[in-house]
């Protein structure tokens, strides 16, 4: 069990700003950090675009899942920075378009359970991932 | 006289980082929403073409939740300077609020009370900047 604890994926999510999708990614963030405490390491968008040290070490340590919110892809942009091609990769329209999910009327400040279903199909889909990765590691140790 | 200014807030993951978000759309979209532009930090490292010019056309204040600056960092390299750089951790300290309400890892209403005073000291700060001082 200690050596399962060795697995880990870095999640970093774009974090933005400017548009509805920023709040989805930045709270599903935090409910992915809640449902793989111990799988997950949360990068901060602004650490890692600054060159921060613990974040760069840990984005290059780890298999990375990068969570885009809109179309310039941030995130990706990031990874592509740090030369590091990301085990996984999640666009916040794809999850959209899968689940079929409306969020017409949202605000970017604060979500209504109608952008809270986004949150968590996102938060879902990215779990799919991280479990998927860590078994891929994990198997390819044995 | 500088006609907006860029707000360029942390973009973090604490608790001081997510008021300083809250504090920012507040000053955006309820108190200065004619003389202030909201810079996404994400999308600035991205080079998207509006968000380099908002730092590029308008005086830059920059909100930071901690003593990295990531933000005044990150104007810094884009090939700007920030006109001020406000700690958002100073400002709680100057008005003495207690955050021990507030949860780690979710957001805080725009609402609360904290984020009005973080907000209205922003928009003191905008004011003073679009008026060039």
């Amino acid at each position: 069990m200690a050596e399962q604890q060795e697995f880990k994926v870095a999640v970093l999510p774009c974090n933005g700003i400017g548009r509805l999708v920023s709040t989805v990614v930045r709270m599903a963030a935090y409910k992915i950090k809640k449902m793989r405490p111990e799988q997950v390491e949360l990068l901060s968008c602004g650490r890692l675009a600054v060159g921060d040290p613990e974040h760069v070490e840990a984005a290059r340590k780890y298999p990375l899942m990068v969570i885009d919110g809109c179309r310039p892809h941030c995130a990706s942009f990031m990874a592509d920075e740090l030369g590091k091609t990301p085990a996984a990769r999640l666009y916040v329209a794809d999850v959209m378009a899968e689940k079929k999910i409306n969020v017409a009327g949202e605000k970017r400040r604060g979500l209504t359970a109608k952008g809270e279903k986004l949150v968590d199909a996102l938060a879902e889909a990215a779990v799919g991932e991280i479990d998927r990765i860590i078994a891929d590691e994990m198997l390819s140790t044995l | 006289m500088a006609q907006k200014v860029c707000l360029q807030p942390c973009l973090g993951l604490r608790k001081e980082s997510i008021l300083c978000r809250q504090a920012f759309y507040v000053v955006h979209e309820d108190l200065r929403p004619e003389t202030t532009v909201l810079g996404c930090g994400p999308a600035l490292n991205a080079n998207v073409q509006e968000d380099v010019d908002f730092i590029n056309m308008y005086p830059v204040l920059a909100g930071e939740a901690c003593d990295k600056d990531c933000a005044t960092r990150l104007v810094a390299k884009k090939g700007k300077s920030a006109a001020r750089t406000v700690r958002v951790v100073d400002l709680i300290a100057e008005e003495k609020l207690d955050l021990s309400d507030l949860p780690e890892s979710e957001n805080i209403p725009t609402d609360h009370p904290a984020v009005q005073v973080i907000a209205a000291r922003i928009a003191a700060m905008v004011d003073e900047l679009s008026n060039g001082a």
